[in-house]
């Protein structure tokens, strides 16, 4: 049993087609990365897998169950866009509505323990409205977590979040999918933050799923590159574009060739022309080049 | 790898009983809530103390120099409702005249209610909680039924602090509490006849409110045009000297508007995106 599955899922809104046919599977104890462009329809599937949007067509089936099911949106914890909080109550008072509406028995222990695993517990009386951007983020997934969701939906969760709140981010994640049971969707466009945690991507364009993988096929796909400094970089880059078809020069003024080749290889050839090599090594492209390369070869 | 998943199906008692306990809530912690109830309380005392003061007085038009004598308010029970006619000169009011007292009475909670169901479900839409709530509440009926016995509670509450203040009105402006031909009854039954009409007007302005979802605006002027035009019935419906009868129809009223139009505000937010 998959924790989601779509299939032929559309949506439109009047004569535009904001999903159209998009299939998509998340394995139960996934955390699964869905990366798209602006426009491309994640947060339409998202709001459709909640139940917040009429479907067009397709079904959604969530933990074998058809998503319209009470008992199993009992059991997701939502963030898509910003937390629903009311602005005037505290975050504690939120917190509290929430695990009401969840009729968590002990709620009170409940919403410590949450706010504790987002280390919002000394902000708990703070007023929503006087929160940080940050902070708003780390209450919205405090109430995600609440009431033991089976299946977490975040969008853009990183939105805001400092260094600290990342990393916490993801010990939650990766904390959350270690029973195997719960799955998490994740989309963002901090590519190289969901690498970190994703064990699934699903990349989706003009609302049509382009490629489902996971982290190992990613890494398997993504192509090798090397890596290389010189003395005399303007030199070695025009003798390395004349030889290779995709030499770029990184942020770091790395030159990288992307053909398949060795680095033994290119140290001869620039040697030959009288160049030496100061350093080099070779690597794997990740996420961000890999979902780049993607949407270029689609344009 | 344990793969068993438990999905437990909530009863539609546990899952309303935890949605009004949400609602009631917030409903008591919202200043707006306070805010009605005390003017629910302070215009009836306002308005008859000062017709009280303002009786006989008179006004004369400057250009055609005719002369207008206001009358206060004879009975405290004006502010309920008109005393049905017995002969006094009062009497040609009880089909619901247009003096001050017959438009600025207990009626006017009806529209009151409005704000607050308005302001209360357009919220739940503009802070991003109906994402929440929708999200794992899967049953939109639940939501339905939830905001209406809260408006439902709140419209009740505001009727009966306006009965409250304008007793203590008419206690201040020292008027009359004499019934005439009617007698405790007939305003117990008014009043419980006026508790189940509201519900025909929260049924409304949930109605209205759902439809607007986050522009109160749109909300506000939607529900007090539509209660506008039930306004003027109200005084008809329920009379000073209601029975048992006018307490059935207001019930029957209740009972099938909040099932009507419940119905359709639950279609309403099913067809349509709630975020």
């Amino acid at each position: 049993m998959n924790a989601v599955e779509i299939k032929n899922l559309s949506k439109n809104f009047g004569a535009k087609q904001a999903v159209c046919g998009l299939n998509m599977t998340v394995p139960m104890g996934a955390v699964y990365g869905f990366i798209g462009e602006n426009g491309s329809g994640k947060s339409t599937t998202e709001k459709m897998i909640c139940g917040l949007i009429p479907v067009s067509g397709g079904s959604i089936k969530l933990y074998g169950k058809d998503y319209t099911d009470g008992a199993v949106r009992a059991r997701i914890g939502v963030l898509i866009e910003a937390p629903g909080c009311f602005p005037g109550l505290s975050v504690w008072d939120n917190m509290m509505l929430q695990a009401g509406n969840l009729s968590i028995p002990d709620a009170e222990k409940e919403v410590v323990k949450v706010l504790k695993l987002v280390r919002m517990e000394g902000a708990a009386g703070n007023k929503y409205k006087n929160c940080s951007l940050g902070m708003k983020q780390r209450v919205g997934i405090a109430m995600a977590l609440l009431g033991d969701p089976l299946l977490l939906v975040l969008d853009e969760p990183l939105n805001g979040l400092d260094a600290d709140g990342m990393r916490i981010m993801r010990e939650v994640l990766t904390d959350v999918v270690k029973d195997g049971t719960r799955s998490v969707i994740v989309s963002s466009h901090l590519l190289g933050e969901l690498q970190k945690v994703a064990t699934h991507y699903g990349i989706i364009r003009h609302g049509k799923m382009i490629r489902e993988m996971t982290a190992d096929e990613l890494d398997a796909g993504c192509r090798t590159y090397v890596a290389l400094r010189t003395g005399e970089m303007n030199k070695s880059k025009m003798l390395l574009g004349c030889r290779y078809s995709r030499v770029e020069e990184d942020e770091a003024g790395f030159l990288r060739v992307y053909d398949r080749t060795t680095p033994e290889e290119i140290v001869t050839y620039l040697y030959e022309n009288g160049i030496c090599v100061t350093e080099m090594r070779t690597d794997k492209i990740g996420l961000e080049e890999y979902y780049i390369d993607l949407m270029k070869e689609g344009k | 790898m344990g793969n068993a998943v438990k999905l437990e199906n909530v009863s539609f008692g546990r899952r309303l009983a935890s949605m009004l306990k949400v609602d009631f809530r917030r409903m008591l912690r919202s200043k707006l809530f306070y805010i009605l109830i005390a003017c629910a309380l302070v215009i009836p005392i306002l308005i008859t103390v000062m017709m009280t003061m303002m009786d006989g007085s008179v006004s004369v038009d400057p250009q055609t120099g005719v002369e207008t004598v206001l009358e206060g308010p004879e009975n405290a029970w004006q502010s309920i409702g008109t005393l049905p006619a017995d002969g006094s000169e009062n009497g040609g009011a009880a089909m619901g005249g247009m003096d001050v007292m017959s438009m600025c009475n207990i009626n006017m909670m009806f529209l009151l209610a409005a704000v607050f169901i308005c302001l209360f479900i357009s919220e739940d839409f503009r802070s991003g909680y109906a994402k929440n709530l929708f999200t794992i509440r899967a049953r939109r009926g639940d939501y339905v039924v939830s905001k209406t016995l809260a408006g439902f509670v709140c419209g009740a509450l505001m009727l009966i602090v306006y009965l409250i203040g304008a007793m203590l009105g008419g206690a201040i402006s020292g008027l009359s509490f004499a019934l005439g031909s009617l007698n405790a009854g007939n305003i117990v039954m008014c009043m419980i006849a006026k508790v189940f009409l509201m519900l025909v007007f929260v049924s409304i302005f949930v109605l209205v409110s759902v439809g607007a979802k986050q522009k109160a605006w749109l909300a506000l002027c939607g529900s007090l045009g539509a209660g506008m035009l039930l306004f003027m019935m109200v005084s008809l419906i329920t009379p000073l000297g209601s029975t048992l009868f006018h307490v059935v129809l207001c019930l029957a009223g209740g009972v099938l508007f909040a099932v009507g139009l419940g119905a359709v505000s639950k279609r309403v937010l099913e067809k349509t995106s709630v975020v």
